[in-house]
């Protein structure tokens, strides 16, 4: 695959803070901070979407929810036991993202009333309450990974 | 292969600053001296009782091969969180309510983690690995308007 060809903006710049950290966990911190600078540029670069409603969000997510299990299917065949790991934990991440999506749209913003919103930093894992779980039930990484996203 | 601390697990303990045959170990940003600590010597990663020091390797054996096949999917599978992530990151700059902002922000972060999983794992696994190097030559020669060649060129040379 040509990645440079395939890949957007967006997606690259989501492919450089990913090899920000993963040079940032072999404590090389020159090559992080580079990457996170192409991360940056790519970022700036990335065209804006039009003004949307949650609603379409959620539409999106359904349509990746329903490729899972071909996805999966294929990480199987080929033997690939790294892609049916992530294929995973991204299934449940997103099947539980589509509930909180789907549970927005009808309650609104009494669904989030006096509760916080934590993502594990790992896997994504989004959780809905004051205190994170002691390890993310989806990746099992101890909790100071799951962190709170402010108001 | 060099020692490194982790800064989280370590319980000053100080049996890494007994051990050290050439005082790498006692500095005063808490990491290890990568100039003085001796290539796989490990007396400091075995004495450590908090196991808070590790060896980090030079060098990576190459990753395991990815098939074209798993490759598209996964890229498809992100081009679904990349559509996601747009809606998400104009909605959090766009809307007043102050809740539904931080649920656009908070789910837009989680759809990107699960992209990166996905990128990563279509052969980008290994930072230093041959397709990071591929795609950084390709953007170096494509050589677009603004992109940071400085940078790309300066990895290149360190990957």
């Amino acid at each position: 695959m040509d990645f440079n060809e395939r890949l957007s903006a967006r997606e690259k710049s989501i492919l450089f803070s990913n090899l920000s950290k993963g040079c940032e966990k072999q404590y090389r911190v020159e090559e992080a901070k580079l990457f996170s600078r192409l991360a940056e540029y790519f970022s700036e670069i990335t065209e804006e979407g039009d003004c949307r409603e949650l609603s379409e969000a959620e539409s999106i997510l359904k349509e990746e929810l329903e490729m899972f299990k071909g996805a999966k299917e294929i990480a199987s065949a080929n033997s690939d036991r790294g892609a049916l790991r992530a294929l995973t934990w991204g299934e449940k991440v997103s099947r539980m993202v589509g509930s909180i999506m789907n549970r927005y749209l009808k309650k609104g913003s009494e669904l989030l009333e006096g509760t916080n919103i934590h993502v594990c930093e790992i896997c994504g894992f989004v959780y809905l309450g004051d205190e994170p779980p002691d390890v993310c039930p989806v990746c099992k990484v101890p909790k100071f990974k799951i962190s709170k996203v402010r108001r | 292969m060099h020692a490194v601390r982790n800064i989280r697990l370590c319980t000053k303990d100080c049996l890494c600053l007994y051990v050290c045959p050439t005082g790498a170990t006692d500095t005063e940003d808490g990491q290890i001296d990568a100039e003085k600590c001796l290539s796989g010597c490990r007396a400091c990663v075995d004495a450590c009782p908090s196991h808070a020091i590790s060896l980090v390797p030079e060098e990576y054996p190459a990753p395991q091969e990815k098939t074209e096949e798993v490759k598209e999917i996964l890229v498809d599978m992100m081009d679904k969180n990349s559509s996601q992530i747009e809606l998400l990151d104009k909605i959090a700059r766009d809307t007043d309510d102050t809740v539904l902002r931080q649920l656009a922000v908070a789910l837009s972060k989680s759809s990107a983690l699960v992209a990166e999983d996905f990128i990563r794992e279509s052969g980008f696994l290994l930072p230093q690995g041959e397709e990071t190097k591929k795609l950084l030559k390709a953007m170096l020669t494509e050589n677009s308007d603004g992109f940071p060649v400085e940078e790309a060129r300066r990895l290149l040379e360190l990957l």
